[in-house]
């Protein structure tokens, strides 16, 4: 039997069934955090995985408004929550710089040598959710990251 | 009340930083300046307690890393010690856990700085 019975079946509506828009503030990552824990934890991910999506969320809001925004305070973020049966997708929306992606794998080692704090983000994403890809859609940069369950 | 607090004190020769509740990219501006601190006033034997720390991101892990390669060059270390579960995997994930000292116990961590020769 396979481990993931419904990922190739389970299906994302078009729309999304939950979104909101913020200001790019680091302030109100903890929101965003709480409120993607529980929007997961509704839709059966276990408390452990439902804090690891969160993390993921974290680390993506954070790179927009560190990166793309460059911290600026007054633009905006959407994030757009797609739920279907044994899965999650989230959108990230937003303006400003596209980010700039690291494909190889995060060697720490070398980061430590290098001085260099970033790409730790990125690996934890990737680390954490079963895709991670950057596009544009609607002239927006989005980030999408889609989880699925370990067992239904 | 602050999500996310920090104080220190020295044990036997270690700057211990007790790092309490949630540590993301808006809070991290606190953890770094004490970090500095530290090392400014010449404490290269660093201890961080996590038993209160509920949440951590890769900003804070930045600082760690960031820092790690000054203290060891001057005869010290970052050590990590009393970790809850939650936050001991986030480490884990992008592999810290290969590369750092984790310890159970905050009193363990400390004789072991104690094997690490104080610089004049």
């Amino acid at each position: 039997m396979s481990r993931w019975p419904l990922k190739n079946s389970a299906k994302f509506q078009p729309s999304p069934d939950f979104s909101i828009t913020i200001l790019s503030q680091t302030q109100l990552l903890k929101m965003v955090v709480e409120l993607t824990r529980h929007i997961a934890a509704l839709f059966n991910f276990s408390v452990p995985e439902a804090q690891k999506i969160s993390l993921a969320i974290d680390e993506a809001v954070t790179n927009v408004i560190k990166h793309s925004y460059g911290n600026n305070s007054g633009q905006l973020i959407t994030i757009e929550y797609f739920l279907a049966l044994g899965g999650i997708k989230i959108r990230i929306f937003y303006r400003g710089l596209p980010p700039q992606i690291m494909d190889a794998d995060v060697n720490i080692s070398k980061m430590i040598k290098n001085k260099k704090k970033g790409g730790l983000g990125v690996k934890l994403m990737k680390t954490i959710m079963d895709s991670v890809s950057y596009k544009t859609i609607g002239g927006k940069n989005c980030c999408e990251m889609i989880k699925w369950q370990k067992s239904i | 009340m602050k999500s996310f607090q920090i104080r220190s004190k020295i044990v036997n020769g270690v700057a211990v930083l007790y790092l309490k509740g949630h540590l993301d990219a808006h809070q991290v501006g606190r953890f770094e300046k004490e970090i500095v601190r530290l090392i400014r006033d010449s404490n290269f034997k660093i201890l961080i307690n996590g038993q209160e720390l509920n949440y951590i991101t890769s900003a804070g892990m930045g600082i760690i890393m960031g820092y790690i390669d000054e203290v060891r060059e001057k005869g010290g270390d970052i050590k990590l010690c009393s970790l809850v579960e939650r936050v001991y995997e986030t480490f884990d994930l992008v592999g810290f856990t290969e590369i750092y000292d984790f310890v159970a116990d905050e009193q363990v961590a400390i004789e072991k700085f104690s094997q690490i020769p104080t610089q004049s």
